[in-house]
């Protein structure tokens, strides 16, 4: 047996009964093969981006007097930095490179890490094969340190292949980003990734399963980029920043004024959790969390009448947690619009948002962006509720309902009411938090100009639903890679057309691209008719067919 | 006319790419009987199980319960059935009376007494959240939800998969029950005491093909009765002795298996003056081994 061979083969002992070094790092070698294939993924996601921004920069804005008129803009715009970060450089390639791709490749990547960890820590926990690798040669806690370590791997991928695409990009023609500046923006921007992968390791071991271990970690973030926002909004509290791990990677300022200090604490940040994880690890049963699960209730049977009311019941925690994000989102955003807007009039930023389809003057066209980012935030949602009915039928649950005078397609077509249900909330919800904090600051946008702004969130959510629905009737086991993978391409496609132009073809096929930029420009119904017509014929077929196939196991 | 048969296959097939699951699978269940389904993994028991649901869609042939398609009319054929299977998944989040609320719901009638009848005697504690039962108790609450139904036909597949022997008594008692009650039951185990207890008819599946289906009484009538005798003298040679195979002699006894008419036998042992005599029909897992080569009292050539 040569050292490298896989670990899942070989004698389990070796003579004298050693154990032989496969068995022990078992679980590590199974995780860092996912997490390295899942990193190089993302790493090629990252540099597409990092490409786009730069080359994108590099022909929007050919003259110095573009650059330095967007700079005077952009970088004195508090609003611009609350939402994306400090724009310290907007006059090289590689300066408004860092602004455009910093804080969205962080943000993605911290996702990426948390769900990455919670799943290969908790997740494979939950279903049960954790019980086979800790009855060999291995105790939880080292376990723990083995999956650590192979996510670990999976980062350093990540790194790997964002860092080359930016060596690459660097090296075309007027971009001059070094291959050492290159090499450190990529670690800047992965680092989060690392932070959130430890935070996912910790809350493994506190909550009592993978979907709340990640909810729990989806919080810190969300309080992270929360303060992060409250230290770049130009009120006197920038000092703020130094309390939030993304507020580290600002200061640490990849390609304009780059400080490597401020990525010590970062470092220092990952290993604590990484011990910290393993120690509590150490310290739990197989199955548990540390903090202590509810395990009896008193019936409450009000929406366990029938199916479609199971689905209310199954969805509502999450579809909360979603209103909530949506909300406390659109009440931020009304509450820097009106500020926003009144130092982008006339300017460059304005020809910028321009190019996003926001075309209105002031606050408006700061929402006409920030409802692109909500459009996201519910899009997601309804891409949840379709792996959530998938969910359904691969862990069998779905059998316990079919088996009784159930019809497939009134199962899936509740689930489907229910999931539309809940993005419409969200829309709702998203557009009179926004009205609130725009109306808060006597910013003057109207009610009921936001309210539509909201509904108009609905139509790409129900598409990405549509699409979910055909999926599963046709392809079931691919139903997360598709809506994901759709909405992936949906977002790349707006944000590198938004600043590179791009074919009206590709643009076409993004339903963010689709959907009008309310309230910068009035909602176009039409528009929103064609979507919700799709997604209606899409579901149809995809209910036919769901009601014709097989039931179709994990 | 007479009632159709509450279960009938024709011809029945499931293909997977090449994998052939079912072949050809000619089946019929009648109503009140109880019918055992027997096959070591992969058999393609739990197949047969899926196509009567209509969970999965046949190849070729037909499935019919209660003389109605079981995909087409799969709706209304479920108003009447109850399935348990092996495998039970249920909703982490929900408690056990909140699953049962839920699946009695469902499928539309309970039997409330029979339910808290059920949960008594199968020791399970409701208010508990189903993250926090054991397999054994998850699979209890599958079998409660099923059984308060009292549907005209039970199909189990693998029910007892996780129980305790005590349940386990619990849970042929009530299968017992079922069939005093003139409920059809249609049970596919590997636990072959389970199925000798409980069932009037035996069908044995192997790779996809329906191999054996009778009465326990005309599958032991096909194979071979075990014979002992002690002798105090001599044991004679019952090499040449016909129908008698698998002699084995051990100091003054001899065992053998026999298999039509034991009279010829008889004659030569009476003769010999064998002292003591032993018989024994062979038991379901003795047939069943002997189905899968596992042994050898048929004495197949």
């Amino acid at each position: 047996m040569t050292p490298d061979a896989p670990a899942t083969a070989g004698p389990a002992m070796v003579a004298g009964g050693t154990p032989a070094r496969s068995t022990r790092t078992v679980a590590g070698g199974l995780a860092a093969r996912r997490a390295v294939r899942s990193g190089a993924l993302w790493g090629v996601v990252f540099g597409i981006t990092v490409a786009s921004s730069a080359l994108g920069y590099r022909s929007l804005y050919r003259t110095t007097a573009q650059r330095r008129a967007l700079a005077d803009a952009y970088g004195t715009n508090h609003a611009m930095s609350t939402l994306f970060g400090p724009a310290p450089d907007l006059q090289t390639v590689a300066g408004f490179t860092a602004f455009k791709v910093t804080m969205a490749l962080m943000l993605i990547g911290a996702v990426w890490g948390l769900l990455l960890g919670t799943r290969l820590l908790r997740g494979e926990e939950d279903a049960g094969r954790w019980e086979v690798l800790l009855a060999g040669q291995t105790t939880m806690g080292r376990a723990t340190a083995q999956v650590l370590a192979g996510l670990g791997a999976g980062v350093a991928t990540l790194w790997a292949v964002t860092a080359v695409a930016t060596t690459l990009v660097g090296r075309a023609r007027g971009v001059h980003i070094g291959p050492g500046p290159a090499l450190y923006f990529a670690l800047a921007v992965v680092a989060t990734s690392a932070v959130f992968i430890g935070v996912g390791a910790v809350t493994s071991q506190l909550a009592a399963s993978r979907r709340r271990a990640a909810a729990w970690a989806a919080v810190v973030l969300g309080v992270a980029y929360a303060v992060r926002m409250v230290a770049d909004a130009g009120i006197g509290l920038h000092g703020l920043v130094w309390a939030s791990p993304l507020g580290w990677v600002e200061e640490a300022a990849p390609l304009t004024g780059p400080r490597p200090l401020a990525l010590l604490p970062l470092g220092i940040l990952c290993g604590a959790l990484a011990v910290g994880a393993a120690h509590l690890a150490g310290r739990r049963d197989v199955g548990t969390g540390l903090v202590p699960d509810r395990t009896r209730a008193r019936a409450r049977t009000g929406l366990l009448g029938g199916t479609t009311g199971l689905a209310v019941r199954l969805a509502r925690p999450t579809v909360l947690g979603w209103w909530v994000a949506v909300a406390l989102s659109g009440l931020l955003y009304g509450l820097i619009a009106r500020s926003a807007g009144s130092t982008i009039t006339g300017s460059a930023v304005h020809q910028v948002l321009a190019k996003l389809g926001a075309t209105g003057t002031g606050a408006d066209a700061v929402l006409g962006v920030c409802f692109l980012i909500l459009a996201v935030l519910v899009a997601f949602a309804a891409a949840g509720q379709c792996t959530a009915a998938r969910a359904e039928e691969s862990s069998g649950r779905l059998d316990n309902l079919l088996t009784r005078p159930v019809a497939p397609a009134g199962w899936l077509g509740g689930r489907l009411a229910v999931a539309l249900a809940a993005v419409t909330g969200g829309g709702l919800l998203g557009g009179t938090a926004a009205w609130l904090g725009a109306s808060s600051q006597g910013a003057g946008v109207r009610f009921p100009l936001l309210l539509a702004a909201g509904v108009n969130l609905v139509p790409p959510a129900a598409v990405v639903l549509g699409l979910g629905a055909l999926t599963l009737g046709l392809a079931p086991r691919a139903t997360a890679a598709v809506v994901y993978g759709y909405l992936g391409w949906s977002l790349l496609v707006v944000v590198v057309g938004g600043i590179g132009g791009g074919d009206h073809w590709v643009l076409d096929t993004s339903v963010l691209h689709q959907m009008s930029a309310a309230p910068a420009v009035p909602v176009d119904w039409t528009a929103d008719g064609i979507m919700a017509a799709v997604a209606v014929v899409a579901a149809g077929v995809g209910l036919a067919a769901f009601a014709r196939r097989d039931l179709a196991p994990a | 006319m007479p009632p159709p048969p509450v279960v009938a296959t024709s011809g029945l097939t499931k293909r997977y790419g090449d994998t052939e699951a079912l072949v050809d699978l000619d089946l019929e269940v009648s109503a009140g009987e109880v019918v055992g389904y027997l096959g070591p993994n992969g058999a393609g028991k739990t197949t047969t199980i899926r196509l009567l649901l209509g969970l999965v869609r046949a190849t070729s042939g037909t499935a019919r319960v209660f003389g109605r398609d079981s995909r087409r009319d799969a709706v209304a054929v479920h108003g009447r059935l109850a399935y348990v299977g092996g495998e039970t998944s249920l909703w982490p989040g929900l408690t056990g009376a909140e699953t049962l609320h839920l699946l009695g719901r469902v499928q539309g009638r309970v039997d409330g007494a029979y339910r808290d009848e059920l949960v008594e005697r199968f020791s399970l504690d409701p208010s508990k959240k189903v993250r926090a039962y054991s397999k054994g108790n998850r699979q209890k609450v599958v079998l409660i939800g099923a059984l308060m139904t009292r549907p005209d036909l039970l199909v189990l597949d693998e029910p007892t998969d996780g129980l305790d022997p005590l349940m386990e008594q619990a849970f042929r008692l009530t299968v017992h029950e079922a069939r005093e009650r003139g409920q059809t039951v249609f049970l596919s185990s590997h636990i072959l005491s389970e199925v000798e207890a409980l069932c009037d008819r035996v069908g044995i599946l192997r790779s996809g093909r329906l191999v054996e289906m009778g009465t326990l009484a005309e599958m032991r009538h096909l194979s071979a009765l075990t014979v002992e005798a002690t002798f105090d003298g001599p044991v004679p040679d019952l090499g040449d002795v016909p129908g008698v195979g698998s002699v084995v002699v051990d100091g003054r006894v001899v065992r053998c298996h026999v298999r039509g008419s034991v009279a010829p036998l008889l004659e030569v042992l009476a003769r010999a003056g064998a002292v003591g005599l032993l018989s024994r029909e062979p038991s379901l897992e003795e047939l069943f081994l002997a189905r899968y080569g596992g042994s050898e009292p048929t004495g197949d050539a």
